[in-house]
């Protein structure tokens, strides 16, 4: 309660989303003047898309952060999804039946995640390491090292084409991902729910003062983060019409990457929804603009890289400002 | 209460237990009878995820099976791997078929260096080894048998060069910046495409082996270069995706005759060429991995018989003048019957 009132009166210039937006401002300005190609309705509506399936998982991700977790299992969970949801639709079952099957495992995780660091208070880290092991394996395991072809156009759909209102066509995944940000926005600003996650990210004693089951308040979140990873994961599969094992190695780091330079502390107690859908956006516009640029591939990474870290320097010196 | 703790913490330790042994091994194509002389052949891929060793594990059973049948020992095959591409799990295996005194190996390294030791540990316990695909040529290894990416990525600017013409715009896909075969292949066909200087290349972009990011490299890149004539995939990470989901590429693939030659011929790859997305595959002979890796190492175990140290598997060229064969042979699973001239 203390750390969301507290966190509300900051003045709007110091906050991290300003500081993204603009630097997201400066790079996509620079893109427009520098190639003819970014400032595409197609490249664009490719833009949306792409970062749609990070972002989703990302919200999850920065509400695990802000009670002072970590959740490394978020790629394995989305090739779980998107593979759970692909044997469903092979097997016969209709496309809604699968896709909320995919769901439901990364829910499941989620659960489990949630449920050995709050009740048996196990350290997030060492729990989700374990998870993402367990059930990449269990992603070999079911799919013997085959992709799942050959899902239905229905489903592919989702993933690959565009909503069209008035003039503009709008991918389907970006307005999953608005909606989904329209709901976590309400839910952490209005909900209890969101007072409670915000209070626990300050200090675990607020909670236990105030007689919360704190242990409930993590099972809540670590499951929201599978559930929102599994449709991030499912729309994916959607996208590239193929659920692979080996789908989403290593995404766990563009995912918490993306919390992080949209302004959620690694530390708790800080993050917001809206932070989180620039800090994807603002990795993805990143990742496009080189391609487009031309930019040498074998440096692409280390750019990015160090990108990233600047954009994290940046916010370390805002908030240092702040406090002086 | 505690007894919930209980439960789930024996649970974790059993998903844990379940988890730390990859790569149990599999014991393959025995035959039942006889009292006769069983010779061990210790088959090991990168790593057991990959759609490519299960092709590569069908011909060396197909192989042992010929030969058991053909000759005076049982032959037999043990399948076992890193679950995942990881070079300190492979040398543990290696270590595991040692302890369990195989009469050879034959393994594609992960790593050519961290191959090394395993490998002549190996020798040194008196078990022959050999490479395949992936070789590690500092090692004891007595033979590698895989293709010449040099000649296989001219081959390959060779057959852009016939489905295109001698002009025009070309990009290059690869998949983990730094993997040497993959380096090769493009050194190969760039120096292919050194005899037509009025071909550019306009781009090289990667996938890090992954779909998702191919997808979404290839799409960029036709988006930045609307005007490309052609594409060299040194592996086929993004034609795993569903058509519709590179438009731009299928586009200008259907409709504005750009062409691209792949790596590979994997049953999805021979529906796009049959479709006209793709001109020509430089199949790796997948199958071959493990046909050929068996007939090498059961002469060298039984007869002695020597080899050089490369061994050319060589390289099928797909077209659609011989696509119907390779479809026949992958439905029939047996690669043995020699393919139609592409």
């Amino acid at each position: 309660m203390l750390a969301s009132l507290k966190r509300s009166s900051i003045n709007w210039a110091n906050r991290q989303e300003f500081f993204v937006f603009v630097l997201l401002l400066v790079v996509i300005s620079y893109l427009s003047l520098a190639t003819n190609t970014f400032l595409t309705a197609n490249n664009l509506q490719n833009v949306a898309r792409n970062f749609a399936y990070i972002a989703i998982p990302a919200f999850g991700e920065s509400m695990v952060i802000i009670i002072g977790g970590i959740d490394l299992s978020v790629g394995a969970v989305m090739a779980l999804a998107g593979l759970v949801s692909a044997l469903g639709m092979r097997f016969g079952l209709p496309v809604p039946i699968a896709v909320l099957g995919g769901i439901a495992s990364g829910c499941l995780v989620g659960w489990i995640n949630g449920s050995l660091i709050g009740r048996i208070r196990f350290p997030p880290f060492i729990v989700t390491l374990g998870t993402m092991g367990i059930f990449r394996g269990i992603i070999y395991g079911l799919a013997g090292g085959w992709p799942v072809l050959d899902l239905p156009a229905s489903f592919t759909y989702l993933g690959q084409n565009n909503l069209v209102i008035g003039a503009a066509a709008f991918p389907i995944p970006m307005i999953v991902m608005l909606l989904t940000a329209i709901i976590l926005a309400l839910l952490m600003n209005i909900s209890a729910l969101g007072r409670y996650i915000f209070a626990l990210g300050g200090s675990e004693e607020v909670l236990t003062v105030t007689g919360i089951g704190l242990a409930q308040v993590k099972i809540v979140v670590y499951t929201l983060c599978g559930c929102l990873t599994a449709i991030g994961g499912i729309l994916m599969t959607a996208r590239l019409g193929v659920a692979a094992p080996t789908a989403a190695t290593g995404y766990e780091l563009d995912i918490i990457a993306a919390t992080v330079i949209g302004g959620t502390s690694l530390f708790g107690g800080e993050g917001s929804v809206l932070g989180v859908l620039l800090g994807a956006a603002f990795m993805q516009i990143l990742r496009n603009g080189l391609v487009l640029l031309g930019f040498p591939a074998y440096w692409q990474s280390a750019t990015i890289g160090s990108m990233i870290l600047l954009g994290l320097l940046l916010d370390y010196w805002r908030q240092r400002r702040a406090r002086l | 209460m505690k007894s919930i703790r209980l439960i789930t913490l024996s649970f974790l330790i059993a998903l844990v237990a379940c988890q730390g042994a990859p790569g149990q091994p599999t014991v393959l194509s025995r035959t039942p009878v006889s009292q006769r002389r069983k010779i061990t052949i210790a088959w090991i891929p990168k790593a057991l995820n990959n759609p490519v060793s299960e092709v590569g594990k069908a011909g060396a059973i197909q192989k042992a099976a010929e030969l058991t049948a053909a000759g005076p020992v049982d032959v037999e095959v043990m399948y076992v791997g890193p679950v995942a591409s990881d070079a300190a799990e492979q040398a543990r295996v290696v270590d595991d078929v040692i302890a369990r005194k195989v009469d050879a190996i034959a393994i594609s390294c992960d790593d050519p260096t961290a191959c090394i030791d395993p490998i002549n540990r190996a020798v040194a316990a008196g078990i022959p080894v050999m490479t395949w695909d992936a070789d590690s040529p500092e090692s004891n290894r007595f033979t590698f048998l895989g293709l010449d990416n040099i000649q296989a990525g001219k081959a390959g600017a060779q057959l852009l060069v016939n489905a295109m013409g001698t002009k025009g715009k070309v990009a290059i896909l690869t998949g983990v910046p730094g993997a040497s075969n993959l380096e090769v292949r493009i050194q190969g066909f760039k120096e292919g495409l050194a005899a037509y200087p009025d071909i550019d290349i306009v781009a090289t972009v990667v996938t890090n082996d992954d779909i998702n990011l191919g997808v979404q490299a290839v799409e960029e890149t036709m988006q930045a270069h609307p005007d490309l004539t052609g594409w060299y995939f040194a592996g086929m990470w993004p034609l795993f995706a569903e058509r519709g989901s590179m438009p731009l590429w299928e586009d200008a693939a259907l409709h504005h005759g750009m062409k691209t030659i792949a790596f590979d011929a994997l049953p999805v790859e021979l529906t796009l060429l049959h479709e006209g997305y793709l001109s020509a595959l430089l199949d790796q002979k997948n199958w071959f991995w493990g046909y050929d890796t068996i007939q090498i190492a059961y002469d060298h175990v039984l007869n002695g018989k020597k080899f050089d140290s490369f061994t050319d598997l060589g390289y099928n060229i797909i077209t659609k003048n011989n696509v119907d064969a390779m479809i026949q042979a992958w439905d029939t699973n047996n690669f043995s019957n020699p393919l139609p001239p592409p």
